[in-house]
């Protein structure tokens, strides 16, 4: 990629739409092989960004779900101990002497994600997305230093793999925990923001190919009014392209009151924002 | 084309020097990244320009009000900035007059007017005065007799003493569960990898079986502490309160009044008298009115409210509120929802005759797991101690 219209050029070819702060993200992390730290509300297209960069690069694709007490063993790799054991008694029978090599070789070794992302033999390097790296603990944070400074893992047994070429890596995070200092001086930040109505319509009309024009507008306005109200959990956009499909689903060409609130739970999750939208609803159309 | 001919290193120096000196904690890796960045983006327009430097040398969400304040002095006509760290960015708060709800009307008849029982119902019983006559008792030290002194006739010497020896006291903290597993012989799983690793030593036969169980961690505290006019004698002993919580336990910390000021970053000071100094400076809206319900709404709703989840809650105000009971009755279920124990620390409490009449406290009462009284430093070591005993299983061997 030549530079950051070319990034926002062939990210919208795979129908993700992106602003020139993330294009200009995308673009400096693809040349400066530096992974990408997203943080943004829920919902406003973290893990889409990822998703479409691999579509957009045509290379493939690989996820890290980050959850409590993720280890080396979920993330980087782990040992086939079965087929340890099993060896060790196949030797047993055959009578032959097993030295320490014989077990920790690459043949017992278990790709994870990461270890998968380094070993990668394909002509492009894959997309590795590490998603919701708030949800990891500490020890798990640490342990990502080596691969995100070097592109490298290293086995104890075996010696360390180091990336021909580096793969490109995204991160996601919902600030639910402060990430360390370490983590974030390795990677490259942008701030996801959520986008104005116009925006917002113009993703949904990529997204929801079905849906008329008028409704999609009016739907992102609506959307827009709605993200003002004092709500336990604003609608993201995720909800938003939830909200359009349900309505075009159902038929519905133009926003009424009666299609607005019998399709309320794609974007009210809660029963009290339930509530306040209903009551909103209301009010505009007395 | 921006910039044609300029020293890269040069700018990109001098622009993080203005980021250093507006408080942003910019280090070399960044300067690095940015000095890179403009040379495989050539800055065409001051908007890529724009974005590239912040990609390159922002880390953090909250820093980029300032990075966004120092691009535009320097690359737009934009008043210079104030060459001090603090000075850039104090917004003004708006700050309401301190509206006290009227408590109820009914003079409560039998001292049973209200339902006020938590969950176990359980309130420390008020001292029984009595006035006749009895020796002095003996103190084991000066500061346990001056532990048992209001705040409010303390001195700044004495709070910080006292605030000292409220930390020294939290030692074990209430621990959870955690998913992941550690080395224990008493362990009921086997780990597989050391074991592995040690039957190397007898010739691939597990002899030795290396056992695991799962870590327990401190569980996660979050302190919500009213610095409202009607607290203000409570005011500082309960920012040493919070500073023990955030050094012992990693607490989140914040204060109300009529808005919320998130604490935990400051009062992690090494120094007590700073750290206060620091967070009472932070906290504009000190000794105005209270909206407790909206406040607890706000910590909900922001990104700190994932941290709500399982912790322990520990609330301080007397629960004089101008926000309606509705909402303090909203937002206490939700509470109730993601944390593990709600615990209030009521400054009144240990009145004798106290009774939780308050609007805001009635409402939120049927929520907390416990009612404290907070008046003294004896009964915030009590909280602390009972706090550390809640739920804690019995280390087993």
């Amino acid at each position: 990629m030549k530079d950051a219209s070319d990034v926002r050029a062939r990210l919208d070819a795979v129908d993700y739409l992106v602003d020139d702060g993330l294009a200009m993200a995308v673009f400096l992390a693809l040349r400066l092989g530096k992974p990408l730290l997203l943080e943004g509300e829920p919902g406003v297209g973290k893990t889409a960004a990822a998703k479409a960069l691999a579509l957009a690069l045509r290379t493939p694709f690989i996820r890290l779900q980050c959850y409590e007490g993720l280890t080396a063993g979920e993330a980087l790799y782990e040992w086939n101990y079965q087929r340890q054991l099993l060896a060790i008694r196949l030797a047993e029978a055959k009578q032959e002497k097993l030295s320490d090599a014989d077990l920790f070789t690459a043949e017992f070794l278990q790709e994870r994600p990461i270890l998968r992302a380094v070993r990668h033999a394909g002509p492009t390097p894959p997309v590795l997305l590490i998603d919701e790296i708030d949800r990891a603990d500490d020890e798990f944070e640490a342990l990502l230093f080596e691969f995100l400074g070097e592109a490298a893992i290293t086995v104890p047994e075996l010696g360390t793999f180091t990336a021909l070429r580096p793969p490109v890596v995204v991160l996601t995070s919902n600030r639910s925990r402060d990430l360390h200092d370490a983590l974030r001086r390795r990677c490259l930040y942008h701030w996801i923001e959520f986008p104005a109505p116009a925006r917002a319509a113009e993703i949904v009309r990529r997204s929801v190919p079905g849906a008329t024009e008028p409704l999609i507008r009016s739907a992102a306005e609506f959307i827009g009014r709605v993200r003002g109200l004092e709500l336990d959990k604003a609608p993201g956009l995720a909800e938003t392209i939830d909200w359009v499909s349900a309505l075009s689903a159902l038929g519905v060409t133009d926003l009424t009151d009666a299609a607005v609130i019998g399709t309320l739970g794609t974007i009210a999750k809660t029963p009290d924002d339930r509530a306040a939208v209903a009551l909103a609803v209301h009010q505009e159309t007395p | 084309m921006l910039l044609r001919g300029t020293d890269r290193a040069a700018l990109a120096v001098a622009l993080v020097d203005r980021l250093r000196r507006a408080g942003l904690p910019t280090g070399l890796t960044e300067t690095g990244d940015f000095v890179h960045a403009i040379e495989v983006s050539p800055p065409l327009s001051v908007n890529t320009l724009y974005w590239t430097a912040r990609i390159a040398l922002v880390r953090r969400q909250p820093d980029l009000a300032v990075f966004d304040e120092v691009f535009a002095a320097v690359f737009a006509d934009a008043p210079p900035l104030p060459l001090t760290r603090q000075a850039g960015n104090t917004p003004a708060r708006r700050d309401d007059v301190h509206v006290p709800v009227p408590a109820d009307t009914q003079p409560p008849a039998d001292g049973r007017g209200l339902p006020w029982a938590t969950l176990p119902p359980a309130v420390a019983p008020a001292d029984p005065t009595d006035a006749t006559l009895h020796t002095p008792e003996r103190r084991p030290s000066a500061l346990a007799a001056l532990a048992e002194l209001p705040f409010e006739d303390l001195d700044a010497t004495q709070t910080e003493l006292l605030g000292e020896a409220l930390r020294a006291t939290l030692t074990r903290w209430p621990t959870r569960r955690t998913r992941r597993h550690a080395a224990d012989p008493a362990g009921r799983r086997i780990a597989l990898r050391p074991t592995i690793a040690r039957a190397r030593r007898t010739a691939w036969e597990p002899v030795a079986l290396v056992r695991e169980r799962p870590v327990r961690r401190p569980r996660r505290a979050v302190l919500l502490c009213d610095v409202s006019e009607s607290m203000r004698a409570q005011a500082t002993a309960y920012l040493h309160l919070m500073r023990a919580f955030t050094l012992v336990a990693d607490a989140e910390v914040f204060a109300f009044a009529t808005t919320l000021t998130r604490l935990t970053p400051t009062l992690r000071h090494a120094s007590a008298a700073e750290a206060i100094a620091r967070a009472g400076a932070l906290v504009t809206d000190r000794f105005g009115g209270t909206k407790i319900a909206t406040n607890l709404a706000a910590v909900l709703d922001s990104h700190h409210g994932n941290t709500l989840r399982g912790a322990l809650v520990i609330v301080a105000s007397d629960g004089w509120d101008s926000d309606p009971p509705a909402r303090m009755d909203a937002a206490m279920s939700r509470l109730r929802r993601r944390a593990h124990r709600i615990l209030w620390l009521n400054p009144r409490a240990s009145a004798p005759g106290f009774l939780p009449t308050v609007a805001g406290m009635a409402a939120a009462l049927p929520y907390c797991d416990r009612l404290l009284p907070a008046a003294t430093f004896q009964d915030l070591t009590r909280a602390a101690h009972l706090l550390q005993h809640l739920n804690t299983p019995a280390p087993r061997r």
